[in-house]
């Protein structure tokens, strides 16, 4: 069953479409293509990412960042949405989830991040609720 | 011993009375300490340490424990008051009779998704977000998701998940494809399979609901009563099912120490998923 607010107009949205379409990738520093890395199968396989991904997606800012290290579960990223950090974390199917999506993964941290700018609507990322584990 | 009502039978005094203790609640200061609560006890399967709220097989008497805590709170403010539940296989919509202004108020506004009528809205003044996942103050959802649609559960799904006679399997995590319990709380493989009972009705209210600090939406716990409820039903259905596993596992498991047994007690409480297989001490669902 679709569920629109009333004031909404008919959209129906297939996921990648409508974030394709929303998403304006741009290019950092030189020249050369970006390569947004995902991570599919085990944790483990992933190859080392050393490029920075940065889009516009719905207005919000997103700068994934490799990391050299990271605490056990945690993937080997920083994720900041308009420069504040985003908790992501993983499962043990290799997806990753976020704390503003605590109910579904996703397969890559960009696909994440994008999650969380469609869960949070306009407001900034806390930078003190404290997410322990 | 009280009961628990569906929501759509409670009548108007019912609904005041449990509105007007979750109110004085939060008002104390004690309704955010379950909202940190939750989200201290969340943690995935990649790791070492000890998983007892999700993706793990006690995820059921965890939260049964959650809201037995939470309820009692309620009742030391008004012992009338008891936690409704929500059938979302049956009350399915936005216009349904929990979102009105007389319970939990109505959807998300477009932009913010800031919602804007009933007791929670952040401009009724009662209710704002302390410990969120951004810096709004004021409670958000944005039901079905509409950038990505989602519909709630059919009773079609969650019989799906009632119908199996094992409560939970190897490795007790949320990749397990077989027993009651994952089946229920709704992990898959991938967003392309989507997300299923328990986790996608989080997914539908979404704003807080989709997210780490969900307890700050009061329907948290009308969903987790309905879980809480479907999890006797599921021992109903199948009288010599029980809680698994049974035992603690051994040293060489790759589980060991990260999923809690029948009677192992689950923090941060010193109870185990035995002394919680009955609710019926307790309370009693109408």
């Amino acid at each position: 069953m679709k569920h629109r607010r009333r004031d909404e107009p008919v959209l129906l949205a297939r996921r990648g479409v409508l974030r394709a379409a929303a998403a304006a990738a741009f290019v950092v520093g030189g020249g050369a293509a970006l390569a947004p890395f995902t991570f599919a199968g085990s944790p483990g396989d992933e190859p080392a990412a050393t490029d920075t991904f940065e889009e516009v997606y719905r207005g919000r800012h997103i700068r994934i960042t490799p990391k050299r290290t990271a605490a056990v579960g945690e993937p080997p990223v920083e994720v900041l949405i308009d420069g504040r950090p985003l908790h992501v974390m993983r499962r043990a199917d290799g997806t990753y989830l976020s704390i503003a999506n605590h109910y579904a993964s996703f397969a890559s941290p960009r696909d994440t991040a994008r999650a969380a700018v469609d869960a949070i609507g306009t407001a900034q990322l806390s930078l003190s609720t404290a997410h322990h584990h | 011993m009280y009961t628990r009502k569906n929501q759509r039978n409670l009548t108007r005094r019912e609904k005041r009375r449990f509105v007007d203790a979750l109110l004085e609640h939060k008002r104390s200061g004690r309704y955010d300490e379950y909202v940190t609560m939750h989200g201290r006890f969340f943690s995935t399967d990649i790791g070492d340490g000890l998983r007892v709220a999700h993706m793990t097989p006690s995820f059921l008497p965890w939260h049964r424990k959650f809201l037995l805590e939470f309820e009692r709170e309620l009742q030391e403010i008004d012992p009338k008051v008891s936690l409704p539940y929500w059938d979302w296989t049956k009350d399915d919509t936005a216009d349904s009779s929990l979102w009105q202004d007389d319970l939990l108020g109505g959807n998300g506004r477009n932009g913010d998704l800031q919602v804007m009528t009933g007791p929670f809205a952040y401009s009724s003044g009662n209710w704002t977000i302390n410990e969120g996942v951004t810096d709004a103050p004021y409670l958000t959802r944005n039901f079905g998701r509409p950038t990505d649609p989602v519909s709630l559960p059919s009773r079609k799904e969650l019989e799906w998940a009632i119908d199996d006679p094992t409560y939970d399997v190897a490795p007790w995590d949320s990749t397990v494809q077989t027993g009651f319990r994952n089946k229920f709380e709704g992990w898959t493989r991938s967003e392309k399979e989507g997300f299923h009972n328990h986790n996608r009705v989080h997914l539908w209210v979404g704003g807080h609901m989709t997210g780490g600090t969900s307890p700050n939406d009061p329907v948290f716990w009308l969903h987790h009563a309905f879980i809480d409820l479907v999890w006797s039903r599921w021992q109903e259905r199948h009288p010599r099912g029980t809680y698994e596993p049974k035992r603690r596992l051994p040293e060489d498991d790759p589980q060991h120490g990260k999923v809690v047994s029948l009677t192992e007690p689950m923090p941060p409480w010193d109870v185990s998923p035995a002394e919680l297989r009955n609710h019926r001490r307790s309370y009693r669902y109408e």
